[in-house]
């Protein structure tokens, strides 16, 4: 197991590199002339070309990148051209708020998932139809159950907020994430005030990974109780429930974890929707603003973080999978 | 008291009803049945007849369907309960009645250690050990840490055994429990049951559709079909002098080393009497039939003439060796499966090549049939003008593609080759309705079906009529029978060398059971962990084979 657990986390190390050069390259020839865009159009030539100097953008390739790694390496990420202030800053005032967004919508998807997945066995008529609800619920793009979701809470009911993290200032906690810092400092009206404000944005993002999760899992859940192994169970006096939980549920996971990892990845694009919609002040909102602004060192450094979120839990998906399942560590 | 007055299981007008779209589908029909403690009851019969059906009854697996509809009473111990209501099963199943079942693969959760799922039972780390001893585990403390796919088939049935066992149940079922194993553990795994159920004096009630493992092991035996048991009676009884035509049949179709190789095996079946009578001096079906039955009927009547010009052998291995590689980016593994490999086919030559699971013997077919390449060494095919090579797989059914017709799958075969595309319509027609009388099939009838709408045996004939449309240079089959009912098994053997003789094919004929081979083959290769250790002519197979693995499958083959 440890074995196995070592060898996924070395593989993870090369993906990361080479996710690094697929990212270097694309912000070199993306398109885009951050110096123009960083200068303004009226700037002189002289000036551009100094500038350009500056940033080493006439050194080869090869010297480009030996550079962008050895300072991405030191933690220095440059400086983002759309807000004159390094991205290594504006990283640690964004980040937070990102974190705080997927790892709600992660545990959203997980509790959609589970609870789903016991309605989707249901039979007869009633389970027909909200199986059928639930499909169209889950093909419908994140900004529109957000569009639906500000509609309905918001501008309807007036129950919840549709902007920003808080209605109060920044937390003076350290983690940076709201909810737990309101916890952290035993100020619970900011930490219920915070949750409120992430409600709508993070079930946007998870309805429609929840769904999957739900199919995946109540899929896996039938076979896996219809299986012989589970008639073995029942044969040496298993109760249905013991059945279930003992053989059904750990069987099942296995898959649903899988595609937990795949969905991960969808939650991290809606996630740069969702924050738009929401005025939500985190990497999305940065990404969209320096992709508008040809700001290349942040957008390259945007992609390799989100790109590094997915290989990681994806990674981390991977030895669950083989903490649960013997065979896993096998191939 | 007796053994008749409290039997471990009795069974008193116990129906069994699945409930279909298209109505009632009766598995069980008032079924009366009496297992003494220590008595070893065999329940046989074909796919179908509701064996398996009636060992889940007895341990309430039914109660929970909501599909199946009961009747009648089944007493575990003079407990008496209904097979269709959960109601006092919860103390009875897993308790007072256990089972063994087909697949210990698919039995034991893949996930869980043989110790979780063991200790489970036996509440007590040291009782399980001391379970996995009483099974003939060595190493029990190793294998109580490991996973059921690090076990071989052997070892998990051995503990499946333990799990049933370790309860000391009044009755144990035993559903196939060889059936998914190599033949050489099979001889073990029944002698470590019947031990045990000796010891723990449980009755046991044995289902199986294998006649030969059926009269090893049972006291009594029942013979099932539809649903209702047609005889029962002593084991040596029923097997020797059946009384009922139904078990005077499956006791026919039963394959032994003594079987009379030069003749059709098993009682005259009116389908292959109908695809022999082409080209005989008498080609009556009632005179076939009879001469079949006197036992006067030899292949030699319908063998085609020799070819003037001696061809080339239709397959010829020369030292061929082949490995395969396991494992990811970092830390991969190479096992050679195959070394060395010298392995020829005379033109009309049929050969057997038998080994257990994992021994090369496939990656050799595939090799012949050029699904794979192999490493090292020469593979020569007389390719006959373009006819080729043919493959007649273990499982029929998932080699036809569900929704084309038959027609369809024929003429795909006669378009892809040189003799077939040079034919006019009426000529392909032709010769795909001539192909199916040869395997038995009547042409009106299933020409315009589904592959997917036959039954199992009716698809392996199809598998059959589509390698011999044309006449391969070699004709390569897979274990054809080992997933076949004892009487279908006979016919597809007996079409097998009937289409031989009639069309001098050259044949390789991969198997594990001995008694098959012996009647397919002139000559039998038996390969073990990748090398050919004997050659022997099929004729005298019992004297001649020598080696320790051959022997082993020799024993595997019950008298």
């Amino acid at each position: 197991m440890l074995r196995f657990a070592v060898r996924r986390l070395g593989s993870l190390v090369l993906v990361l590199l080479c996710l690094s050069i697929l990212v270097f390259v694309l912000s070199r020839y993306g398109g885009g002339d951050p110096v123009r865009s960083y200068l303004g159009n009226n700037a002189s030539a002289s000036a551009v070309a100094a500038m350009r100097e500056k940033l080493g953008l006439d050194d080869p390739m090869p010297v480009q990148f030996w550079d962008y790694v050895s300072r991405l390496l030191h933690g220095d990420l440059g400086m983002s051209l759309s807000t004159r202030r390094p991205v290594r800053a504006e990283l640690a005032d964004r980040l937070p708020a990102t974190l705080e967004l997927a790892i709600a919508t992660l545990l959203f998807s997980v509790v959609i998932g589970v609870v789903l997945a016991r309605v989707y066995a249901l039979p007869g008529c009633f389970g027909g139809i909200v199986r059928f609800t639930l499909l169209g619920a889950a093909s419908a793009p994140a900004f529109l159950v957000a569009t639906a979701g500000v509609l309905i809470f918001f501008v309807q009911l007036g129950w919840l907020p549709v902007s920003g993290r808080t209605s109060y200032g920044p937390s003076e906690g350290l983690s940076g994430i709201y909810v737990l810092d309101g916890l952290l400092t035993g100020n619970l009206a900011y930490s219920w005030d915070a949750l409120q404000h992430l409600l709508l944005p993070a079930f946007a993002a998870s309805l429609g990974p929840g769904v999957a999760l739900a199919r995946v899992l109540a899929d896996g859940l039938s076979t896996s109780i219809g299986s012989a192994y589970a008639r073995t169970a029942r044969s040496l006096g298993e109760s249905e429930r013991s059945v279930l939980r003992r053989h059904g549920l750990r069987n099942a996971a296995s898959p649903a974890l899988s595609m937990l990892g795949v969905q991960f990845g969808m939650m991290l694009s809606s996630l740069v929707v969702v924050e738009q919609i929401f005025s939500w002040n985190g990497l999305g909102q940065y990404l969209v603003m320096a992709i508008d602004r040809a700001d290349t060192n942040a957008v390259a450094t945007i992609s390799l973080l989100l790109g590094a979120f997915y290989v990681v839990i994806n990674a981390l998906v991977d030895i669950a999978l083989a903490a649960i399942d013997p065979r896993v560590r096998l191939s | 008291m007796t053994r008749t007055d409290r039997p471990a299981l009795r069974v008193d007008g116990l129906t069994v009803r699945y409930l279909t779209k298209g109505g009632p589908v009766v598995a069980a029909a008032d079924v009366d049945l009496r297992v003494a403690p220590g008595q070893c009851l065999g329940l046989v019969g074909e796919s179908g007849s509701g064996k398996s059906t009636l060992g889940l009854a007895v341990q309430g697996l039914l109660t929970r369907e909501e599909q199946v509809a009961t009747e009648g009473v089944v007493a575990i111990a003079d407990r008496e309960l209904d097979p269709g209501d959960e109601r006092g099963w919860g103390q009875v199943r897993g308790h007072l009645v256990t089972t063994v079942f087909q697949d210990p693969m698919a039995s034991l959760d893949p996930t869980m250690t043989v110790g979780r799922m063991l200790t489970w039972v036996t509440r007590d780390k040291q009782e399980s050990l001391r379970w996995l001893e009483e099974v003939e585990i060595r190493e029990p403390k190793v294998v109580l840490r490991s996973y059921p796919h690090q076990l071989s088939g052997g070892m998990r049935q051995r503990v499946m055994i333990a799990m049933a066992l370790a309860r000391r149940p009044a009755v144990l079922v035993a559903d196939e429990p060889t059936t998914a194993l190599d033949v050489s553990v099979q001889a073990q795994i029944l002698s470590l049951l019947r031990r045990e159920q000796d010891r723990l004096g449980c009755g046991l009630l044995f289902v199986t559709h294998d006649l030969g493992v059926a009269r090893t092991m049972c006291d009594d035996v029942a013979v099932m079909r539809h649903g209702r048991i047609v005889e029962r009676g002593p084991s040596a009884q029923v097997f020797d002098a059946p009384q009922d035509e139904y078990s005077r049949r499956l006791v026919a179709s039963r394959l032994t080393l003594d079987t009379d190789r030069a003749r059709p095996v098993g009682p005259p079946e009116p389908t292959v009497v109908a695809s022999m009578s082409e080209g005989l001096a008498q080609p009556e079906p009632e005179s076939l039939t009879r001469r079949w039955s006197a036992g006067e009927l030899t292949w030699a009547s319908f063998a085609a003439p020799e070819p003037e010009r001696r061809r080339p052998p239709a397959l010829e291995l020369v030292a061929v060796t082949k490995s395969f590689r396991t494992g990811g980016l970092l830390g991969s593994r190479e096992k050679q499966v195959l070394h060395g490999i010298d392995l020829t086919v005379e033109p009309r030559q049929s050969v057997a090549l038998v080994g257990e699971s994992g021994s090369g013997k496939s990656t050799i077919l595939r090799i012949a049939a050029g699904l794979e390449q192999a490493d090292g060494g020469d593979v020569v095919i007389d390719d006959r003008g373009g006819a080729g090579v043919q493959v007649v797989p273990q499982d029929a059914g998932a080699s036809l593609t569900p929704w084309r017709t038959v027609e369809q799958l024929l003429l795909e075969r006669l378009g892809n080759t040189p003799e077939g595309t040079g034919l006019t319509d009426a000529e392909r027609s032709a010769r795909i309705r001539l192909a199916l009388e040869r395997v038995a099939l009547d042409p009106d009838q299933v020409l315009r079906r589904k592959a997917g709408q036959l039954s199992g045996g009716q698809r392996q004939r199809v598998a059959i009529a589509r390698a011999v449309v044309v006449p391969p240079a070699l004709l390569l089959c897979d274990e054809p029978t080992s997933a076949l009912d004892v009487s279908v098994a006979c016919t597809v053997l007996n079409l097998l060398n009937l289409l031989r003789q009639q069309l001098g094919l050259s044949i390789l004929f991969v198997t594990h059971d001995l008694a098959a081979a012996r009647v397919i083959a002139d000559r039998v290769d038996v390969i073990s962990d990748g090398r050919i250790v004997e050659r022997v002519d099929a004729g005298d197979l019992s004297d001649s084979m020598t080696s320790a693995y051959g022997r082993r499958l020799l024993d595997a083959v019950l008298p």
